[in-house]
């Protein structure tokens, strides 16, 4: 009869005291890879917290890694207003559909620290004025190339085109690859062109300005080295990562544009051809533009709906700290946010890209646009470049199109430059 | 009259009785059929954009499908479903009809064939998808690899960047796994068909085409109807092999109707506007099966013997 009484208590106590468990400890839970090192590594670190809080419980809740199924799997919660899971791990380009949306906690109130993190990463997560997640690891777009076939890598464009167009009449099967399917990796790879030759997507006060004189060179210059010098292969145009990466470490191409994930694969001799003849540098630019990379990676939120915001912000704040973030680069190879590790020796033995090369990389990162429409704005791009690169359309008519479809859509929700409605509250 | 009262008494009792029969299956049909579908319909009235919340959820009206209809990627993916539909069913029906007189024929070993015909139709939809994604690569593939050799081409083509050369593999894969399905079901169809009125037409003087165009065709034709309003509609709504096999590209030349509502509906999450291309393509297809049933007056029971 007691112990009957007593679970009763307990029942009462989860469904009367919210988020805490039969222990009076506040549960966070927090979703996350169900398999391999990332997993473990992160049940590691998750531990080691719950050792310093002893009053916050962390459960972890498994979710698919694929970005898609992951971000469908988010709105259905939060679109329940649901308190679990408490904390978010959110794709660098959905901070601020999530924060416009009100289902992400501002944080400015804890105070982050956030001077100490490289400043792309922190503008991709801010909306309208507020700081919606913290940047836990970074992503960044890179030029891959050969060292058995060139003494440097390009510094300029130019440079690049000839060098691929020499290695090809030297016997190298396709001068350069990237990834040139129709899916969000296109966009990425037109971002770091766009950048290259001075042009954006969306300007700083947020419109459309992507049939810039500068685009239209970008887009041409990106149809060109598929048409007319041929360096970039056509079924490049069906290709995503993993595709150029198995050319590239054939040995079939002198330069490739890829993500660092690559870097590991591709020096493991027993698999690689290219392994120890190869090096990264920054895609290179036009004159008239600036090297770009496109940013990419994790970042950590909180669940509007969360009972406990503080103990939820104590375990991003933990897992953010520089002490983690080196563990993160050594154990699973992840890029710290914080500039300030990569003049750590430790974390040259994590990373397989030298530190100080990856972080002139990252220097130069630029985020995708940041709007909470980005991604049904990316697929008119998408839809519009592939269009233009598969011949069906000019370059200019095409990216007049995208500009148009796109501004169309910022209109229809309330988003347009000059607006005050709706998301910018 | 008492015995009529009594007999009225107990047809209404019957009919209650068959109603209380009934009624389990009307009401599974409601909340599996007629609920969702009415639901849908409601949803196509409103704005209702997950992913925007600021927006909430107005009744909008037909704004929805006014949207559609000034929508240059609705009627593009139209079309593309025409083409596919028009050019699949139409392969299929020929192709599946020379398939099934081979069939009907009496050989030794006729059943191990005809089990081995249905293997395509075995195969789940997007492993099909796949093999033929392989079969088409640019670099890899043996599509390429054979058009080279017997001299037809000189290097590698890459189909799936062309908007119209990406049907070629889209189309084949389709004719190609669904050919058996329309056979086995014309099959069943010329099983039916008495051998005496082969034999009466053979006596009068019909030779073999006579015989098919005469006798054939014309006892066949519900079971093709059938076969062509199963094709169609199937056709119509195809998804999972376009999906794999050319994701809707290149640019959007090959996404259907159904690979776009998804779109809409999973991908960005617009529940207002994908349920009003869910009613459209529901309208069409509704309007596709009467079309059928009633122009071409298909007799479902009678095929079915």
């Amino acid at each position: 009869m007691q112990a009957r009484f007593g679970t009763l208590a307990a029942v009462a106590c989860i469904v009367a005291c919210g988020g805490g468990d039969e222990d009076g400890r506040q549960v966070i839970t927090f979703p996350a890879s169900a398999v391999g090192a990332e997993a473990e590594l992160l049940q590691e670190q998750l531990e080691r917290f719950m050792l310093e809080r002893p009053d916050v419980r962390i459960v972890r809740r498994e979710t698919p890694d694929a970005a898609d199924q992951r971000h469908q799997l988010y709105v259905q919660w939060l679109n329940a207003r649901a308190s679990d899971p408490d904390i978010l791990q959110l794709d660098v380009i959905w901070t601020p559909e999530f924060a416009a949306a009100g289902w992400i906690l501002p944080l400015d109130a804890f105070a982050p620290p956030v001077s100490e993190y490289f400043p792309a990463t922190v503008a991709a997560n801010r909306w309208d004025g507020a700081l919606y997640a913290l940047p836990w690891f970074v992503d960044v777009g890179m030029l891959y190339w050969r060292t058995d076939l060139f003494e440097r890598p390009p510094a300029s464009l130019e440079e690049l085109s000839r060098a691929a167009a020499r290695s090809r009449s030297d016997g190298t099967r396709y001068g350069m690859v990237w990834q040139g399917a129709r899916y969000e990796g296109l966009v990425t790879v037109f971002l770091e062109h766009l950048g290259a030759f001075g042009g954006q997507i969306m300007d700083a006060d947020g419109r459309v300005v992507v049939d810039s004189n500068a685009a239209v060179r970008a887009l041409r210059f990106m149809a060109d080295e598929i048409y007319e010098t041929g360096n970039v292969p056509r079924a490049a145009l069906t290709w995503q990562e993993e595709q150029t990466r198995f050319v590239f470490q054939n040995g079939q191409a002198a330069f490739m544009r890829n993500w660092p994930y690559a870097y590991p694969l591709l020096r493991d001799s027993a698999a690689s051809r290219v392994a120890g003849r190869f090096a990264v540098a920054p895609m290179p630019a036009a004159p008239e533009g600036e090297p770009t990379a496109t940013l990419g990676g994790s970042q950590l939120a909180i669940n509007a709906n969360t009972e406990n915001p503080e103990a939820a912000y104590a375990v991003i704040e933990y897992l953010t700290r520089p002490e983690q973030m080196l563990e993160r680069a050594r154990v699973v190879g992840q890029y710290p946010t914080r500039p300030a590790l990569y003049g750590r020796p430790e974390l040259a033995r994590g990373l397989s890209v030298p530190p100080d090369r990856a972080r002139r990389i990252i220097e130069r990162a630029v985020p995708r646009p940041v709007t909470p429409v980005y991604t049904q704005l990316s697929q008119l791009l998408q839809i519009r470049l592939h269009r233009a690169l598969t011949g069906q359309q000019e370059p200019r008519a095409a990216l007049e199109a995208a500009a148009a479809e796109m501004r169309a859509l910022l209109e229809k929700v309330g988003l347009a430059p000059g607006e005050s409605a709706g998301a910018r509250r | 009259m008492r015995d009529a009262d009594r007999t009225v008494g107990a047809e209404s009792r019957e009919a209650r009785l068959a109603w209380a029969f009934v009624l389990p299956a009307l009401a599974t049909i409601f909340l599996i059929a007629l609920f969702p579908l009415a639901w849908t319909v409601w949803e196509s009235l409103h704005v209702h954009d997950l992913r925007m919340p600021w927006r909430g959820q107005p009744f909008v009206w037909l704004a929805n499908y006014a949207e559609a209809m000034t929508d240059g990627r609705f009627w593009g993916a139209m079309l593309h479903t025409a083409i596919f539909t028009v050019g699949t069913v139409t392969l299929e029906l020929v192709l599946g009809l020379i398939l099934a007189l081979a069939l009907n024929r009496a050989y030794r070993g006729r059943g191990l064939v005809r089990a081995a015909v249905l293997v395509p139709w075995a195969i789940p939809t997007v492993v099909a998808a796949l093999l033929w994604r392989f079969m088409f690569d640019a670099q890899a593939g043996i599509a390429n690899a054979v058009l080279i050799d017997i001299g037809l081409m000189e290097r590698p083509f890459v189909w799936l960047i062309h908007a119209w050369a990406a049907w070629a593999p889209v189309i084949l894969a389709d004719v190609w796994k669904m050919t058996p399905f329309v056979a086995l079901l014309l099959l069943a169809g010329l099983q039916n068909i008495d051998d005496s009125l082969y034999e009466a037409a053979r006596i009068d003087g019909a030779g073999p085409w006579r015989q098919f165009i005469h006798v054939t065709l014309p006892l066949l034709k519900p079971a093709i109807l059938v076969a062509l309003i199963f094709r169609t509609l199937d056709a119509f709504r195809v998804f999972d092999l376009i999906y794999v096999l050319t994701g809707g590209g290149p640019g959007t030349s090959t996404e259907p109707i159904a690979l776009y509502t998804f779109n809409a509906l999973l991908q960005n999450l617009r529940f207002g506007y994908g349920s009003a291309l869910s009613v459209i393509v529901f309208v069409v297809t509704f309007g596709l099966a009467m079309f059928y049933i009633r122009v071409l007056d298909v007799d479902l029971t009678e095929a079915g013997e």
